[in-house]
C-alpha cells in the first residue's frame, strides 16, 4: 500500500531545512547581535530557495497539480490545508525579510517568522499522524520533523555563523545528532511491544536498509566526524541531508497501514 | 440519534462467493485495480478452523469520517438525511490524503482519473428507493442495509476481531461473528 512518495519526501525535508535555518538565525540573533544584515539576508534567501524547491516538488504528488491553490479550502478541519497555508505564509515572511532587512535586521520579523515555521512543523506533524498508521498516530511525526529541522538547520547554519556564534550552532547540531540517534534507535524497538500494526512497523523499519543507512550516514557518521575533527566542517550538511532523505523514505515506505491486516489481529 | 445508514455484515452467513464485490464492479466499472468492496478472509489467528469465514467490507460511512476531515478541498460531505459519506470526484485534486488517512482503506486511487474514489453506498439507488447493489446481489443475505438509529443491535458486534477499532470515527457497520464449525465425529452419529 505504501510508496516512497518522493515529492513528499523532498517537500517535507526541504521545508524543514528551511524552517531550521530560520530557527538558527533567530537563535543567533537573540544570542548576540553579530549578524550582518547581508549575511542574514543571504541565509534567508537560501531558506526561501530551498522552501520554494520543496513546494514545487510537492506539486508533483498531486494527481491534478492545477488544483494546488484549492488545497487551502478546508482550513476548518484539514491539517493539510493549514500546512499549505502556513508554508505559504512562511515563504511570504522570508521574502519580506529579504526585502526589508537591507540596512538592519528586524528581531520582531525574525522571531515571528521562526514561530510561524514552528507552527508549520506542528501542522505537518498533525497531517502525517492519521489513525490509519498506529505507529505514527501520536506525537512522533512532530518529533521526527523537529529533529530534521534542527539537524539540517544547524548543519547548514554553520555556513552563516560568525566566530562568536559558531560554537553555539555546533553545540545545537551535536546535541540534535545525539537526540536523533537515541530517538531513532529507541522508537522502533518500542513499536515492537505495541499492537500488531505497530509491531509490524517496528519490524519493517528495523529490517530496512534505508533505516540503517539513515542511522549510520545521517546520525552516527556526522557525530564521528565532529568527534574526530573537533569541529563542524561546512560540508557536513550534505551527509546529514542524505541521511534525512533516507529516513524520510523509511517514514513513508515502511510505516504499516491498518488496512493491510484486515481480517487479522489488531 | 439521527438516521445513519450502514452495513450489517453477517459473517455467519457469508460464504465468501465475492458476488457483492463483483456486483459493485459491474455497477460502477471501476478501473483495473480499483476495488470499492472487498471480501476479506479471516486469518487463522482469529478463526483457526478448516472452514473459512469472511468479512465483506467497503466504506463504513463513519459518523466522524477521517476522509472528510482531512480532505483539503472539501471533496467529501456527509448527507444529513441518512449519514452517508459522499465523495465529489470533480472537486478532488488527487492528493491522496484520504487514502493515506482512512484506517479501513476505503478510498482508492483511480490511476486513470488521478483522483480518489470510494463506495458511495449507491446513494443514487437509495434516493430511488432501491437497495445498494452489493446488498441486493448477496445470495445468502450476508450484507444488509441497516439504520443505526433504529436497528435492534442485539447480537451485533461493533468492532469485530479482524476489524480496526476506531471509536472516534464510529464506523457505521455492525457484524455478526461467524459461528464455530460443527465437528461431526463417528461416535456422535
Amino acid at each position: 500500500m505504501n510508496t516512497y512518495e518522493t515529492p513528499l519526501i523532498l517537500f517535507t525535508v526541504l521545508s524543514q531545512l528551511s524552517i531550521g535555518l530560520v530557527a538558527m538565525s533567530t537563535l543567533r540573533q537573540i544570542a548576540g547581535p553579530d549578524i550582518e544584515p547581508n549575511k542574514l539576508r543571504m541565509e534567508w534567501l537560501v531558506a526561501g530557495g530551498v522552501l520554494l524547491a520543496g513546494m514545487i516538488a510537492s506539486i508533483f504528488h498531486l494527481g491534478h497539480p492545477g488544483g494546488m491553490v484549492q488545497a487551502i479550502t478546508n482550513l476548518g478541519s484539514a491539517w493539510l490545508s493549514r500546512e499549505a497555508l502556513g508554508t505559504g505564509v512562511f515563504l511570504a515572511l522570508l521574502v519580506a525579510g529579504v526585502i526589508i532587512m537591507r540596512e538592519k535586521t528586524s528581531l520582531g520579523l525574525i522571531v515571528v517568522t521562526a514561530l510561524v515555521g514552528l507552527l508549520v512543523i506542528f501542522s505537518m506533524g498533525m497531517t502525517y499522524s492519521p489513525p490509519s498508521f498506529p505507529a505514527m498516530n501520536n506525537v512522533l511525526p512532530f518529533v521526527f520533523f523537529f529533529i530534521t529541522a534542527m539537524l539540517l538547520g544547524a548543519s547548514v547554519g554553520v555556513l552563516f555563523s560568525s566566530d562568536t556564534t559558531l560554537p553555539m550552532v555546533s553545540r545545537i547540531l551535536t546535541v540534535s545528532l545525539i537526540v536523533g540517534l537515541v530517538v531513532y534507535l529507541i522508537v522502533p524497538c518500542i513499536w515492537l511491544s505495541g499492537g500488531e500494526i505497530m509491531r509490524q512497523t517496528g519490524e519493517q523499519w528495523l529490517a530496512s536498509p534505508l533505516y540503517w543507512g539513515r542511522i549510520v550516514i545521517g546520525l552516527a557518521l556526522p557525530l564521528a566526524i565532529i568527534w574526530t575533527l573537533k569541529k563542524t566542517p561546512g560540508w557536513l550538511w550534505v551527509i546529514i541531508l542524505v541521511g534525512e532523505l533516507l529516513g524520510r523514505a523509511v517514514f513513508f515506505a515502511n510505516t504499516v497501514h491498518t488496512a493491510t491486516n484486515m481480517g487479522g489481529i489488531y | 440519534m439521527t438516521k445513519q445508514l450502514g452495513f450489517f455484515v453477517d459473517s455467519e452467513r457469508c460464504i465468501g462467493c465475492f458476488t457483492c464485490a463483483m456486483a459493485c464492479k459491474n455497477q460502477y466499472h471501476q478501473e483495473k485495480g480499483v476495488v470499492w468492496r472487498k471480501v476479506y478472509p479471516l486469518k487463522e489467528e482469529i478463526y483457526p478452523h478448516k472452514e473459512r469465514a469472511f468479512y465483506s467490507l467497503a466504506c463504513n460511512h463513519c459518523e466522524n469520517p477521517t476522509c472528510l476531515n482531512v480532505c483539503p478541498v472539501k471533496a467529501y460531505y456527509k448527507r444529513e438525511k441518512d449519514g452517508l459519506v459522499v465523495h465529489e470526484q470533480e472537486k478532488c485534486i488527487g492528493c491522496g490524503n484520504c487514502i493515506r488517512s482512512c484506517p479501513y482503506g476505503a478510498p482508492q486511487y483511480n490511476p486513470v482519473l488521478k483522483k480518489a474514489e470510494k463506495c458511495s453506498f449507491c446513494h443514487q439507488r437509495i434516493d430511488d428507493g432501491r437497495l445498494p447493489i452489493c446488498v441486493l446481489s448477496c445470495p445468502v443475505d450476508a450484507i444488509q442495509m441497516i439504520d443505526l438509529a433504529e436497528v435492534d443491535t442485539t447480537g451485533m458486534v461493533r468492532f469485530a476481531p479482524g476489524f480496526p477499532k476506531q471509536p472516534s470515527l464510529n464506523p457505521s457497520v455492525r457484524f455478526r461473528l461467524p459461528k464455530l464449525p460443527v465437528v461431526v465425529r463417528r461416535e456422535d452419529l
